[in-house]
């Protein structure tokens, strides 16, 4: 009993870390809960914590409560999630293995860093290009963004918080792009722009208001806030360079 | 139009990749996203920006519940690189940008404009799956019923 309390846990931590949306986690714990055969399932997912009830046939209840700490967006593993829950609920999978591969799922470390890299500063030239920039912009931009997005990850390593990690990401990316500008005639707004849209918080803040228009106030207000201060430390980050270089 | 075609695919592509998309998927997220940003610049002049926002985002999201029920993978793996290029993170930054350098009236305009379009990117997507939900809810209700009953 113990193990598929545990099971269960783990598979709805694994997805709130990498990013799935509350309902996905609350159905899929639910989903899980009732497949491993307890009468009733209760779950309350938010942004930084799981609860989890579970009662058993014989009247035991066994409730858990995780703290997420940190999300690292990862659609995949979202996907492989939902598809071991979903053989697991229809009993074409043994619990055995379904343990195992969520435990793979939680050691895996990313893959294709490199191609991550390229890819995020090519979207950052194709996000100047969007905003109403000339070629060379998009292309400083590219450059810029790869930067950024290699330093925001080198940090990463270290424990500090997200919002911290957007001002550094930030204050990069301006102080190249002031400085490519010394040199290069470019239009420095779009540019920094571009750059720092891969730090900006676009997804979050739509999901917030999303969550809230679906009901869920508590991981609405919290998206919300983490929105506003993403998008107040970019700004900032931004801000400090631009002051000091007189721009 | 072309290159802004091609930027909208390539932003959206790239986020696609950031969010570590299953590998195979990514194409088809960054046409996800061009069309999203191909709608919104072709039909912003006649809807104003948050009709058009709104509409894009709807076709984003139809795209996406389409390719996640024929590719078998969920809804969210086309649905949020394909809002990439919609989503207002930019503008969000800008209004931040204004009131640091103490220009509030404009940051207030920013920040309205913000708001709004980031609702409507939302209520696009909401309304889309709301709807496929009922209809796969309708199609499924057999299985369903036997499932509360065991």
């Amino acid at each position: 009993m113990e193990e598929l309390v545990s099971l269960v846990l783990l598979a709805g931590e694994l997805l709130l870390t990498c990013g799935a949306e509350m309902y996905r986690v609350e159905e899929t714990v639910e989903r899980m809960g009732k497949a491993a055969g307890f009468s009733q399932v209760e779950v309350f997912a938010t942004p930084t914590g799981l609860f989890l009830s579970l009662h058993s046939k014989q009247g035991q209840v066994f409730t858990r409560v995780r703290r997420i700490r940190y999300v690292d967006n990862n659609l995949s593993k979202i996907s492989q999630i939902n598809a071991l829950s979903r053989a697991f609920s229809k009993g074409e999978i043994s619990i055995d293995d379904v343990t195992k591969e969520l435990e793979r799922l939680q050691q895996k470390e990313m893959d294709f860093k490199w191609v991550v890299n390229i890819a995020s500063g090519l979207g950052a030239g194709a996000f100047a290009l969007m905003y109403g920039g000339t070629l060379l912009d998009g292309f400083t931009a590219s450059v810029v963004g790869a930067i950024v997005v290699i330093a925001v990850s080198w940090i990463g390593k270290y424990p500090i918080p997200r919002v911290l990690q957007a001002f550094t990401g930030a204050t990069v990316a301006a102080s190249l792009v002031y400085f490519a500008s010394l040199i290069i005639p470019l239009e420095t707004d779009v540019v920094i722009l571009g750059a720092v849209m891969l730090l900006a918080p676009g997804v979050v803040m739509t999901t917030a208001i999303r969550d809230m228009l679906s009901g869920e106030l508590v991981s609405g207000v919290s998206r919300g806030a983490e929105a506003l201060a993403i998008a107040v430390a970019v700004a900032t980050g931004v801000a400090v360079v631009l002051s000091i270089g007189g721009l | 139009m072309m290159i802004q075609a091609a930027a909208g695919f390539m932003s959206a592509a790239a986020f696609a990749c950031l969010y570590r998309v299953p590998r195979h998927q990514i194409i088809r997220c960054g046409l996800v996203g061009g069309l999203g940003w191909l709608v919104l610049l072709l039909t912003g002049d006649y809807l104003g920006e948050i009709g058009a926002m709104f509409l894009a985002s709807a076709v984003v999201a139809v795209c996406s519940e389409i390719l996640a029920r024929r590719v078998r993978q969920p809804v969210i793996v086309f649905l949020v690189p394909g809002v990439i290029p919609l989503v207002p993170g930019g503008r969000a930054y800008l209004t931040m940008l204004s009131f640091l350098r103490n220009d509030y009236v404009k940051g207030l305009e920013l920040l309205v404009s913000t708001i709004f379009l980031a609702g409507a990117v939302a209520a696009g997507i909401i309304l889309v799956s709301s709807i496929f939900r009922a209809i796969s809810r309708t199609k499924h209700r057999k299985e369903a019923v036997v499932w509360r009953m065991r």
